[in-house]
């Protein structure tokens, strides 16, 4: 068995990281899917589409929920027991104090979705549900529990040096204590209100998605009498191909590291820390968690996206139809002219970043500052052409429902259909992580390095904390990931609010705007990136503050919209209550719309 | 078999080119289902427009003449489906001006403020919906929020939210509300406010202004030549508005103005909208100020008015009464007239003819929304196929009042 580790593991390896990317857009566009029609419910005040159910037997939720918690618990019991007294207390107290942070986060957040759960339900099972679900705003949760990572937070740095000895024992007891009581806590709740017969679960509505895909597949797969057949089959698998493909270059977190064995890479032997030159250490190899490394990099990118445009041609060609015609002919043009202004916009990002590999590009941004900050022309330029790429709002005049109906795809329909669908979603999340990983800093955040969590403005260390490789690498995934999903829904809510361009405005735009700009960008590029390298050490000094203070800004920025996307996610729903009687008197009596039958 | 070549000159042996033909709806989403427009493109260029109406035709007239002059009411409620109290308001003004009846001070305030809360509703729907058509969801949905707001207040004072049929020959169907007052004026807060968030997406946004500048432009000339009236004649710059050149009901008694626009484009129609729709927010604020508490709602005339249930149950003359207006209908004096107000679209006429029976001999409507029609074509030819959709959606062409 090791032995066959050990001679496919490259291909093993290939093999995990598709998976894990597969699984992350796949899952993702239906959580997108979702996202775009709650904001048509929105005004209805309902979650959104929420039929689909699937009934489990609750003991399976019950072990599938609490099972995970409960094992947690234990095991950071466990650990907390068995190594604490051998403890040193340097690394004892970073430990204990993110276990505390942890355990903070843990206990509001479960409190959140209890709120949530009751104040929907309107059952609650014992005073403290009551509690939750008649107090006035469930905000105060979100607040409270801010303000206790604050706190500890300041516990943690301001003790003196005549305490600390107390407070880094206090907290390297009491922090994987508290995690551990959590855990269990939360276990032990699962058990106890997750009701013993069938369960309806409807995962918030997420499932419907799913269920509507599946509908897909077994709908009739209609094709229009006088229909090329050959082609109108062709088209939407030319379109879903580029989707697909283009991640494969996106790298999703940093190398991991593991040690050799007669010079072969071993998996057993993951590096206890990064080295914070270079990939890896000398004598270890690295695995980087991209699924190509290719060297021509984000070429491979235009290359492939560039397929897409047949596919839209084919369909709207090959339909028979008037207005998938003038669809297919409309994407055509769009996706051609926006090429141009897409891959020279990120002809300044390889100047400054000295690459086209994203791997190195995010490299660098951990290094110096993301690149938003370098190149911030380029990123709305980029942008935008992404979404013409895309052919969504503002762009969408490819598919225009109230020009041209619906483009080129009008007359799909079953799978097909679906495979357009799906397309235009993996794309939205495919440019999400572009954006990300070229402009947004891939899987790094600010302060954030390899071994450890180091605030400093230039010489002055503010905090620091090391980090096992393993820990910081899979942080670093998980900051990918959540920035690719900020990214998704921050283009969902452009498209709901941006009005769509005229199609001759979209060809003006692209050639005498966007063309003009991407030019001028790169000459501005190649003047700065030139003075800043032959400038003297003075400035580069300069340029390193200015690079640690936008961290600041970037930690700054991302706490604020946080906070402003929570408060507006747990803003209670309220109707204005003008009237005595009528349907929103009764819904602001009651709460919540009357429930009926037939109500999604 | 003659020679191809014959009589060609070099410039016509390139591919033979001729515009499409293009059949735009009834089916298609921009067309609101009851609108055919034959178009001839030559790419995505409108040579030649042919709009065809009536695929919403119900034979709303020939309906009208088998029931009693009450009866029509629920009909006229489906003429203009966003804005039917105002429908309600111009039938019963109509058959009223033929009885020579002039209903009680507060039925005048009454209807202004529904009819002028109708007005806004229409003005939310129709600005929204262009905003929708072209792709901006959001400000539709708060538009609409907005509207559901005011559909709260008729629902409370009407019972229904859509087709209230709550207009009656001689006053209204019943009085106000309570807290009529009150909930009018919270609602009317709560849309400006609405109204202002919507706006400000919209109109600061490049896009969207991009979209209507500029497209669909109407001259004030072939505009009044077509006989266009409302905010679409309104948008060319005629400042005409019945309200104001003949104030009917109490409309003499509000400080209002006419707001016009400059070019006759959709941009100029989007914001004589928006500023009619604040208008209307005025003259609902001083019609509350100036509406009696109390008061009967209804005319004491016992030729219209249905006698209270008690007298019915207990009089025999309020039997008979009853009797009568119900199976024969109001006996209308023989006779024509024709009686036009402001609708949400422009000038709302009936002209009615009776016969001196209780039913109508002939209802004829003019929907102002039949005459912009009309000259569509004008503001669509030499455009682009997507101008269509912000155009069309400017003009709130209402299937049920056009095809009458």
């Amino acid at each position: 068995m090791v032995k066959f580790i050990a001679e496919y593991q490259v291909l093993i390896f290939a093999l995990v990281k598709i998976l894990i990317m597969l699984g992350f857009f796949l899952n993702l566009a239906p959580v997108l899917v979702f996202v775009e029609r709650r904001q048509a419910a929105l005004i209805q005040d309902r979650v959104g589409p929420n039929r689909a159910v699937v009934k489990v037997p609750g003991f399976l939720l019950k072990g599938a929920l609490a099972t995970p918690a409960l094992l947690a618990g234990v095991a950071v019991a466990a650990l907390c027991f068995k190594f604490f007294p051998a403890n040193p207390p340097e690394t004892g107290v970073g430990r204990g104090f993110w276990m505390a942070e942890l355990a903070t986060l843990v206990l509001w957040s479960h409190a959140l979705v209890l709120a949530g759960y009751v104040r929907v339900s309107g059952d609650a099972a014992n005073p403290l549900e009551a509690a939750l679900r008649d107090m006035r705003d469930p905000r105060w949760i979100f607040y409270t529990g801010g303000f206790l990572h604050l706190a500890l937070g300041v516990l943690y740095g301001a003790s003196s040096p005549a305490n600390e000895a107390e407070v880094s024992k206090a907290f390297a007891l009491g922090g994987p204590a508290a995690l551990a009581g959590v855990l269990l806590l939360v276990a032990a709740y699962l058990g106890y209100r997750i009701p013993s017969g069938t369960v309806e679960l409807r995962a918030a509505g997420l499932l419907h998605s799913i269920a509507d895909a599946l509908k897909f597949a077994f709908k009739e797969d209609f094709v229009p009498p006088k229909a090329d057949k050959l082609l109108h089959s062709l088209g939407p698998l030319i379109s879903l191909f580029p989707a697909l493909v283009t991640y494969a270059i996106i790298p999703f977190g940093d190398a991991l590291c593991f040690g050799t064995t007669n010079g072969a890479l071993d998996v057993t032997k993951l590096a206890e820390t990064a080295s914070t030159v270079g990939a890896c250490a000398e004598g270890q190899q690295a695995v980087s968690l991209q699924i190509a490394d290719l060297n021509i990099g984000v070429l491979y990118l235009f290359a492939m996206g560039g397929t897409g445009i047949i596919g839209a041609a084919l369909a709207g060609w090959s339909s028979d139809n008037k207005w998938s015609l003038l669809g297919g002919l409309r994407a055509a043009s769009q996706m051609v002219s926006y090429e141009v202004a897409m891959g020279l916009s990120l002809v300044g990002a390889f100047m400054v970043y000295g690459t086209p590999r994203l791997g190195e590009m995010v490299r660098w941004q951990a290094e110096n500052t993301w690149g938003i900050f370098v190149q911030p022309l380029a990123f709305f330029l980029f942008f935008a052409a992404a979404i013409a790429e895309q052919k969504r709002t503002p762009f969408d005049a490819p598919e225009g429902e109230s020009e041209i109906i619906a483009g080129y795809f009008v007359e799909y329909s079953s799978f097909k259909f679906a495979m357009f669908y799906t397309g235009e979603y993996i794309e939205l999340v495919t440019s999400s992580a572009l954006l990300v990983t070229i402009f947004l800093g891939g899987w790094t955040m600010p302060f954030l390095h390899r071994d450890a969590v180091h605030v400093a403005f230039g010489d002055t260390v503010l905090l620091h904390s090391q980090m096992s490789h393993l820990v910081a690498t899979l942080l670093g995934v998980g900051i990918f990931f959540g920035k690719v999903l900020s990214m998704s829904f921050f283009q969902i809510f452009l498209r709901w609010t941006l009005p769509r361009f005229r199609y001759d405005q979209i060809m003006a735009f692209g050639w005498k705007f966007m063309l003009p700009a991407v030019i001028a960008n790169i000459v501005l590029t190649g003047l700065l990136v030139l003075g800043a390298s032959s400038a003297g050490p003075s400035v580069a000094s300069g340029l390193r503050l200015a690079a640690d203070a936008t961290g600041f800004i970037v930690i700054g920025a991302s706490a604020f919209l946080a906070v402003k996307f929570a408060r507006l996610l747990l803003s209670p729903v309220e109707r204005a209550r003008f009237t005595s009687s009528g349907v929103a008197a009764r819904v602001g009596r009651v709460g919540r719309t009357p429930e009926t039958p037939m109500q999604a | 078999m003659e020679p191809l070549d014959q009589d060609l000159d070099e410039s016509e042996l390139e591919l033979p080119a001729e515009p499409m033909q293009l059949k735009m709806g009834p089916a298609h989403p921009a067309m609101h289902g009851t609108v055919r427009m034959m178009l001839e493109v030559s790419g995505e260029t409108i040579v030649k427009c042919d709009v065809q109406v009536g695929y919403l035709h119900r034979a709303f007239e020939k309906m009208c003449e088998r029931g009693t002059w009450g009866q029509v009411f629920p009909y006229v409620d489906r003429l203009n489906y966003v804005s039917p109290m105002l429908n309600n308001n111009a039938f019963a003004m109509a058959v009223e001006k033929m009885l020579g009846i002039k209903p009680t001070e507060r039925c005048e305030y009454y209807r202004v403020v529904l009819g002028e809360l109708a007005r806004i509703c229409d003005h939310l729907t129709c600005n929204g919906a262009m905003a929708m058509e072209l792709g901006a969801f959001t400000p539709f949905l708060w538009f609409i929020k907005a509207r559901d707001m005011v559909w709260d207040i008729f629902e409370e004072e009407t019972g229904a939210r859509l087709t209230h049929s709550f207009g009656r020959i001689g006053g209204m169907a019943k009085p106000p509300t309570k807290r009529f007052k009150e909930h009018v004026r919270a609602a009317v807060a709560g849309v400006l406010a609405l109204v202002k968030e919507g706006e400000a997406l919209l109109l600061s946004n490049r896009i969207f202004i991009d979209r209507l500048d500029g497209v669909g432009v109407m001259t004030p000339e072939l505009a009044s030549a077509y006989g266009w009236t409302g905010p679409c004649l309104r948008s060319t710059g005629v400042a005409y508005d019945v309200r104001k050149a003949h104030p009917y009901s109490v409309y003499d008694r509000f400080d209002f103005d006419v707001p016009v626009g400059t070019t006759g484009d959709n941009y100029d129609r989007f914001m004589v909208r928006l500023e009619e729709l604040r208008q209307s927010a005025r003259i609902v604020a001083q019609a509350l100020e100036q509406m009696p508490d109390d008061g009967p709602v209804m005319v004491e005339d016992a030729r219209v008015t249905l006698p209270p249930k008690d007298e019915v149950y207990k009089t025999i003359e309020g039997t008979i009464q009853h009797f009568k207006i119900v199976m024969e209908g109001v006996k209308v004096p023989a006779g024509e007239c024709y009686s036009y107000t402001e609708a949400g679209n422009g000038e709302l006429g009936f002209y009615l003819v009776s016969d001196g029976s209780g039913t109508p001999y002939r209802v004829r409507i003019r929907p102002p929304c039949f005459i912009i029609t009309s000259a569509l074509h004008h503001l669509i030819e030499g455009g682009m196929i997507a101008d269509i959709v912000p155009t069309f959606g400017s003009m709130n062409m209402i299937g049920g009042e056009c095809d009458h």
